[in-house]
């Protein structure tokens, strides 16, 4: 079936099989390596991507659902200019091990901050992130990095502002 | 705390752009994908195979046994096959695989291959391993059996008031890092070059040299890997190995990606154990005699199950000194998937087993499981099981008394008792245990551990690691060394002792790219050994570039120049290292690694220095248990680990964290069992591992104990973390039921079943 979706603010037109599933039409269609397979089945997370400003688990998504959708990936992130502060929170954070699942988390952290009510605790950021899992960490750096930037408002303006922006190139 | 800028990983700000480029994330013109046809049968022998004729068989490549020269994967015993010839030894055995460039057709020809099989009786229990008619390896399907003593038990068992018998089991465990196992083999003219998420490149190179009877080349190249923890120290050889096969056959490039089921269906996995163990003690708990007996599941194949089985004896008194000790250990053959490496590698199925017998000594002899410890506890000076006298960074008192007293120990453990009184009370009378919703009980527990730092016994002197170190032409030194970055920080390592040794930027060191045609062996990123064993080289290499650098300069002005923070002075001349480096850029320095001599092992006679030295580390667990629902949950970890110096303190904190909670899975969610051969997961939903919910707070600390032989005094750190967590949570489990525990993992129905 032929869709139209737009991609990191840049429109394709492809031919698809109905149920190609988005992460295929992301990493091999479009090359948008940054998304990763960690399990195929919505279990890991490494694979989310932000579809209408949802954060998904594109393996889980087919392409019959995409019709005129707008995706995120990490690739899109890096552009904002919220990128910078959420970058060096993890890096002096010391969050990054193996980094296989690291760009589902930096989609899952802007989701999360977009969407946060405050005041933002760590059990409540433990519930948001239980979808993206991590092996090598022990998670406790990149909640920490994850609290930092909850807590300063500069950078959640900068989130909304950068949302705002996204959702007006689209049109 | 924030760690110096110095100590950010240099690899971080690539990743989380989504920018390192994992083996699935190349594009490879021309690839082929790769497919596997397996036993379905623990143990049959294989018939025929048969190709229907109705498929266009020239879609695709086949290889099966027969087109192999040497059919073995090399490692320990050889006894393993690339593919299963006459006999398959497991449910998944490779027998026929195949290639070509669509996945669909390539689905469509595997139901066009059709093997016939006669199934064989198989050995499913490791307890019967030894007796079975079947024989699956030598005459007697132990893959090796370790005897070692130390003192006289019989002195023990006439002096102890009482002796304490308990038998503990220990379940598979997956290694489950992020990125499935993933190969690609490109074929060249008389060269096949590997790239994947690999471990070790040189095992895979020695494998495949093996393989192909060296008529062809072999490179191979790691790939920036998606976590490790063991599962890619032995398991690439094998689908290196099938690549290889059909990239030659082909003439394309082969790619293996696993998905999630298949890798954690047929890859390597933590060795199930079975102890039993008997200790002779005194009334006060004093430990005169131990009786260790071990029994390690080690599957169809040997892989590196004797190694592990060393280390798991090797480790069975963990932290403590025992006089009289008998260690009876045995790797014996199973029709299952052959386990393999995976992070401890023996340590935390021998430390959690000594420590349960620990806690069952306090519960029969009615003693503080604090005091019990502490009264055995190892000390400078003291001989392990293997009559190594331990001469210096000895810290298993020291971790031990900074964990209790930062963890509020003594209070919790009794305050904890108190609130569970009521609970408990009801629960035994099978009333609603809960009057308010926050009715929980809680427990707290202990587990010293260690772990031997580097290869085990004589490992390091066969293997004679070799780095070197070049400068190149812009005055910067170059690593050639084959140890791999999978996430543990290695790279950041690396760079952090050459840099500090030659008392220079960080970003002035390179780190050259893992490839087998370039870099020499150094031995496997594998027992903790990368910062201690090849960091030591660095300050060796480090030390001779400036000491040449001397000479030369020396040659030159005819006058004696001092190296100082980067400067090399004579009276009135500096210059500094970037600039004599320019001057020098032919610079070379190779070191080889060799134990000093006062580190001495015999490996029959299993006495002397089974490691050259120890990190050492203990752990406080604070456990909740929902009395309605059992639920368990880790809330509080504390852990001090001591591991000679910390290279890179904030990322050692990072591989605490992350290894303490491997090691809290191990106890309480993974579960994977062989049910009649066949591992009865699929994946993330039902074998589960921790997430962030499921996550403590830690509270982490180091103490720095100097190692004489390590660069700046350091030790190994990478595996220890997740050896001594069970433990301490199980530890947590005595403390609030009073009854033993003696499997893990321990899940919620087993604590019901205490009470139902």
């Amino acid at each position: 079936m032929k869709i139209v979706l737009i991609v990191n603010r840049k429109p394709y037109k492809i031919n698809v099989e109905p149920k190609r599933r988005l992460l295929d039409i992301l990493r091999d269609d479009l090359n948008f390596i940054g998304t990763k397979e960690g399990c195929g089945k919505g279990e890991c997370g490494a694979c989310t991507v932000l579809l209408n400003g949802r954060r998904v688990n594109s393996c889980l998504v087919p392409a019959f659902q995409l019709e005129g959708s707008t995706v995120i990936t990490v690739e899109g992130l890096r552009n904002w200019k919220v990128f910078k502060p959420i970058e060096r929170a993890f890096i002096e954070n010391g969050a990054v091990q193996c980094g296989f699942c690291f760009p589902g988390f930096v989609i899952s952290t802007v989701s999360f901050l977009k969407e946060k009510s405050s005041p933002v605790t760590l059990d409540k950021i433990k519930t948001a992130f239980g979808g993206n899992i991590c092996r090598c960490t022990g998670y406790t750096k990149i909640l920490a990095a994850i609290q930092e930037l909850a807590d300063q408002k500069d950078i959640i303006d900068q989130i909304q502002e950068d949302w705002k922006n996204e959702f007006n190139a689209r049109k | 705390m924030k760690p110096n800028p110095k100590n950010f990983r240099v690899d971080a700000a690539e990743k989380l752009h989504g920018k390192t480029q994992y083996i699935r994330d190349e594009k490879i013109e021309g690839l082929w994908y790769g497919a596997t046809i397996r036993s379905p049968y623990p143990r049959a022998r294989i018939k025929d195979i048969q190709f229907n004729p109705d498929f266009d068989w020239d879609t695709v490549t086949v290889v099966t046994a027969k087109d192999i020269l040497n059919n073995y994967v090399s490692m320990l015993e050889n006894d393993m096959p690339f593919l299963a010839d006459k006999i398959t030894n497991y449910y998944g055995e490779a027998i026929v695989i195949l290639a070509g460039p669509k996945k669909d057709n390539l689905d469509e020809a595997k139901k066009h291959i059709k093997i016939q099989f006669e199934e064989l009786p198989a050995i499913l229990d490791m307890l019967e391993s030894e007796t079975s008619d079947v024989k699956i390896f030598g005459t007697n399907n132990l893959f090796k059996d370790i005897l070692i003593k130390n003192g006289d038990l019989e002195v023990a068992k006439k002096e102890a008031d009482e002796i304490v018998h308990i038998e503990v089991r220990t379940g598979f465990q997956e290694q489950m890092y992020m990125e499935p196992q993933g190969i690609v083999a490109l074929p060249e003219k008389d060269r096949v070059v590997i790239r994947g998420s690999i471990q070790c490149p040189y095992y895979v190179k020695g494998a495949l040299d093996t393989m192909f009877d060296g008529k062809k080349e072999i490179t191979v190249i790691h790939v920036p890997t998606g976590g490790a923890f063991g599962g890619k120290e032995d398991y690439p050889s094998i689908i290196a190995g099938h690549a290889a096969l059909l990239a030659v056959k082909s003439g394309h490039p082969v790619a293996f990606f696993f998905d999630r089921e298949e890798d954690i269906q047929f890859t390597t996995k933590r060795h199930p154990s079975y102890h039993n163990d008997t200790a002779y003690v005194t009334k006060d708990g004093k430990i005169l005699g131990l009786d260790i007996q071990m029994v390690l599941d080690s599957g169809a194949y040997c892989t590196l199950s004797q190694v592990v089985l060393a280390r798991a004896a090797l480790t069975a008194s963990n932290c403590y000194y025992i006089p009289n000790i008998r260690i009876r250990a045995k790797a014996v053959a199973t029709n299952i998937v052959p386990p393999g490496a995976f992070r401890g590698f023996g340590g935390p199925q021998a430390v959690f087993a000594i420590e349960m017998l620990i806690e069952k000594i306090a519960n029969q002899l009615d003693l503080s499981p604090v005091d019990v410890r502490r009264k055995n506890l190892i000390g400078l000076g003291q001989q392990t099981p293997t009559g190594q006298i331990l001469k210096y960074s000895v810290s298993g008192k020291e971790t031990f008394e900074d964990v209790l007293e930062r963890s509020d120990f003594e209070i919790k453990y009794l305050d904890f008792k108190k609130n569970n009184i009521p609970i408990l009370e009801k629960l035994s009378k099978g009333e609603y245990p809960k009057q308010k919703r926050s009715d929980v009980l809680r427990g707290i527990g202990i587990a010293p551990s260690q772990h031997g730092a580097g290869f085990t016994g004589t490992g390091e002197n066969v293997i004679k690691g070799k780095i070197r170190v070049e400068i190149n032409k812009n005055g910067q030194p170059v690593i050639y060394s084959a140890q791999t970055e999978m996430g543990q920080g290695e790279v950041t390592a690396f760079q952090i002792i050459l840099s500090e040794a030659l008392q220079i930027r960080r970003d002035d060191v390179i780190v050259a790219e893992v490839n087998t045609d370039f870099v020499p062996n150094s031995g496997p990123t594998v027992a903790s050994r990368s910062t201690m064993v090849v960091g030591s080289l660095l300050v060796d290499a480090a030390n001779e570039i400036i000491r040449e650098f001397q000479n030369r300069l020396k040659e030159n002005g005819k006058i004696d120049f001092e190296y100082r923070q980067g400067y090399f002075y004579s009276g009135e001349k500096i210059i500094s290292f970037k600039e004599t480096a320019k001057m020098y850029s032919d610079l070379k320095v190779e070191k080889q690694y060799e134990h000093p001599p006062i580190i001495q092992f015999d490996d029959v006679k299993w006495k002397g220095d089974a490691y050259p030295t120890y990190s050492w580390a203990a752990a406080v667990a604070e456990v909740e248990v929902d009395p309605v629902t059992f639920e368990i949950k880790v809330t509080k970890f504390y852990t001090t680990h001591e591991i000679g110096k910390a290279i890179n303190y904030d990322q050692a904190v990072a591989q605490i964290q992350g290894g303490s909670l491997q090691g809290i899975g191990y106890a309480l969610y993974e579960n994977i069992r062989a049910e009649n051969g066949k591992f009865n997961v699929q994946g993330f939903s039902d074998y589960i591992i921790p997430t962030t919910t499921e996550m403590p707070d830690f509270e982490v600390s180091i103490l720095e104990n100097p190692y004489p032989f390590g660069p700046f005094g350091a030790k190994g750190l990478g595996e220890l973390p997740l050896v001594g967590a069970a433990p301490a949570v199980v530890s947590a489990l005595w403390m609030i039921f009073g009854r033993e525990f003696n499997e893990i993992p321990v899940l919620p129905e087993d604590v019901f079943s205490l009470f139902y």
